[in-house]
């Protein structure tokens, strides 16, 4: 009992000890400022970066960039890319990449251009599409947490779902769906001639990202999810069955890739059986874009979907200057590059501040 | 210091094989409610071994393990932990990316009131403010309860997950922690700070076993020292007055058991 009288030192109060040993860093004593910033940057910096692009290309494009229709039209555009970088965002931050993603897209659209040209209601349509996309959900997690690496295991998935859409769409497609056209190319809120009204994309992107961050950072589910991502160990030794929440995360981005190709068979009213690769790389950009780090635990939707925003302000800032497209390819890809080489500087920046004011920090991998 | 008679953990008979290895050979140990006991031992003498079996993590070869009195069999860590003994693991115990107050709160989060709750919506003002409550008591307020654990010092980390497991022991019935090398890679202060926090565990009635290297620290936190020397126990005694050149005798296996003494 050397260390009595410490013990007695530190009452109920929540007086920290006085005396030795030292005493715990006070409650108040906050990150140093700079630090503080540095943190801004590195959670909220790509923001910042929408907004500079958005006033550079202002200028740049003046006078036909700036614009409630044009800004529709990027909103369009990125809806798409928004809505598989949800599902790889969320498969990520719950430590499992999906590579299934345009798979699983082709065979829902393909369920329910099926169901459709059978005669049966949109309604079982969509739910049939959406149903896939938790079967697909179900079953790449139900591998997974056998111990297999999800990278391989959907690989794996991914080739099987491309050969079950053809399978199910006969060798053609599904044209002429124009039940879904409500989902799709037909705009609401309209407003006599000066407004003509909002893609039905974007109020469902704006339905999925509302739905998804409140999830992720207000329900007890959406915490265990991002804990399961951050430290699925730790998780486990808290009593909670981290398994189930790794299927749960593999169930979310199957639905949101299902819900993903039901909106682009909207779009063109057709179910297409070829599962894009293209897809799941535009979305890993945005995903990427927005600082989502691969080793799982971090990242937000909000940043999710400026990422995609981003690539589609881009596209479509060069375009209406009348640059070829391609480059927009390489200006994303030069972005990427640039804002990891910000991240690990600031990351480092961080550190060592940190350091300096006795305050460790995880050396975050890239 | 002990207010009961009965041991909050008791092992008898603990035997433990792996084929033809014999890990743990008839070990006998207890530890008291508000007792901390400092388990040493050279590398491979079976410290590991015997925390393992009294978290639940292996299955003794032989022996019995009571709680209170109560016999149990424990298959998996998880039944450990239903019986209110707690291992605190040297790593891989937080969630770096959350906050202080979700890391506490992790399996036990508390939901909101009314309809939002019945959704698993969470109710972060009084995870923070119960988590407060609960540092307070322990006496280590380390850094505001929004901080996410990625930003905390190596010392502060270990303070809120033996804080997560104190938290998780000091429900219904007095708990006991299983601590691993509590100390290790950690600094001269940090250290002083976890020897004051594992002290004030231990006077709000916890049992603690300390398994480690750290003489010192052994010095420092225990009342009690029991010495492991290839799978047997070779010292069980009070901390106060145990001479140290004794104790290193018996940990690197030159003194000869006391119970060897007794026995021949």
């Amino acid at each position: 009992m050397t260390t009595n009288s410490e013990a007695t030192v530190a009452g109920p109060g929540g007086t920290t000890p006085a005396g030795p040993p030292p005493a715990p860093t006070p409650a108040d004593q906050d990150m140093p400022r700079a630090v503080s910033v540095l943190v801004f940057l590195r959670d909220r910096g790509i923001f910042v970066l929408w907004g500079l692009l958005i006033v550079a290309f202002a200028f740049w494009c003046s006078p036909y960039f700036f614009k409630v229709d044009n800004a529709l039209l990027i909103a369009n555009a990125a809806a798409l890319t928004a809505l598989f970088a949800a599902g790889v965002g969320i498969g990520i931050m719950t430590g499992v990449l999906d590579l299934s993603l345009p798979g699983t897209a082709a065979v829902a659209s393909c369920v329910c251009g099926w169901v459709l040209t059978h005669g049966h209601p949109t309604w079982l349509g969509l739910a049939a599409g959406l149903g896939t996309g938790v079967a697909v959900g179900v079953v790449n997690g139900l591998i997974t947490i056998r111990g297999f690496n999800p990278i391989i295991v959907t690989i794996g998935t991914l080739s099987v779902l491309s050969g079950l859409a053809a399978v199910i769409a006969g060798g053609y497609t599904f044209p002429g769906l124009t039940q879904l056209e409500f989902m799709g190319t037909h705009r609401y809120l309209r407003a006599g001639d000066s407004f003509s009204g909002i893609p039905a994309p974007v109020f469902i992107v704006a339905g999925v990202f509302v739905v998804g961050t409140v999830f992720l950072t207000r329900t007890r589910e959406g915490i265990r999810l991002m804990a399961v991502g951050g430290n699925a160990e730790a998780v486990r030794r808290a009593g909670i069955h981290a398994d189930r929440y790794t299927v749960l995360g593999f169930v979310i981005s199957g639905v949101l890739a299902a819900l993903g190709g039901l909106v682009s068979t909207a779009v063109v009213t057709e179910a297409n059986p070829n599962a894009s690769p293209q897809i799941i790389f535009s979305a890993l950009t945005a995903v990427a874009l927005a600082g989502v780090a691969l080793t799982g635990g971090r990242g937000s939707l909000p940043r999710v979907l400026v990422g995609a925003l981003i690539l589609a302000t881009i596209s479509n800032g060069l375009t209406i200057r009348g640059v070829q497209p391609y480059w927009a390819t390489v200006c994303t890809g030069a972005l990427l590059l640039a804002s990891l080489l910000i991240e690990r500087v600031i990351q480092a920046s961080v550190s060592e501040r940190l350091m300096a004011a006795n305050l460790s920090v995880h050396q975050r991998k890239v | 210091m002990s207010t009961t008679a009965t041991p909050a953990l008791e092992l008898s008979g603990i035997e433990m094989h792996y084929g033809f290895v014999r890990a743990l050979d008839d070990i006998d140990f207890h530890v008291m409610p508000g007792e901390v006991v400092g388990l040493l031992g050279d590398n491979g003498a079976g410290k590991s071994t015997l925390l393992k079996v009294m978290s639940g993590a292996h299955r003794p070869s032989h022996g019995t393990i009571r709680v209170h009195g109560r016999e149990h069999a424990f298959h998996a860590p998880s039944d450990a932990a239903d019986a209110g003994v707690q291992m605190v693991y040297q790593d891989l115990s937080l969630v770096e990316p959350q906050d202080i107050a979700i890391n506490l709160n992790l399996g036990q989060e508390t939901l909101r009131k009314g309809p939002l709750g019945w959704l698993g919506f969470i109710d972060r003002k009084a995870m923070r403010r119960s988590s407060e409550l609960e540092l307070d008591r322990l006496g280590v307020r380390t850094a505001p309860m929004t901080r996410p654990v990625e930003m905390l010092s190596g010392g502060q980390r270990q303070v809120v997950a033996l804080a997560r497991s104190a938290i998780r022991v000091s429900g219904e019935s007095r708990g006991i922690l299983l601590l691993d090398e509590p100390t290790a890679a950690l600094g001269y202060e940090q250290t002083r700070q976890v020897e004051a926090l594992i002290r004030r565990m231990a006077d709000q009635g916890i049992a603690i076993v300390v398994v480690t290297h750290d003489l010192p620290l052994c010095y420092e936190v225990t009342d009690r020292l029991v010495i492991l020397n290839r799978g047997r126990k070779v010292a069980d005694l009070p901390t106060a007055g145990a001479d140290r050149d004794h104790v290193v005798g018996w940990i690197t296996g030159s003194r000869a058991s006391m119970f060897a003494e007794a026995a021949s």
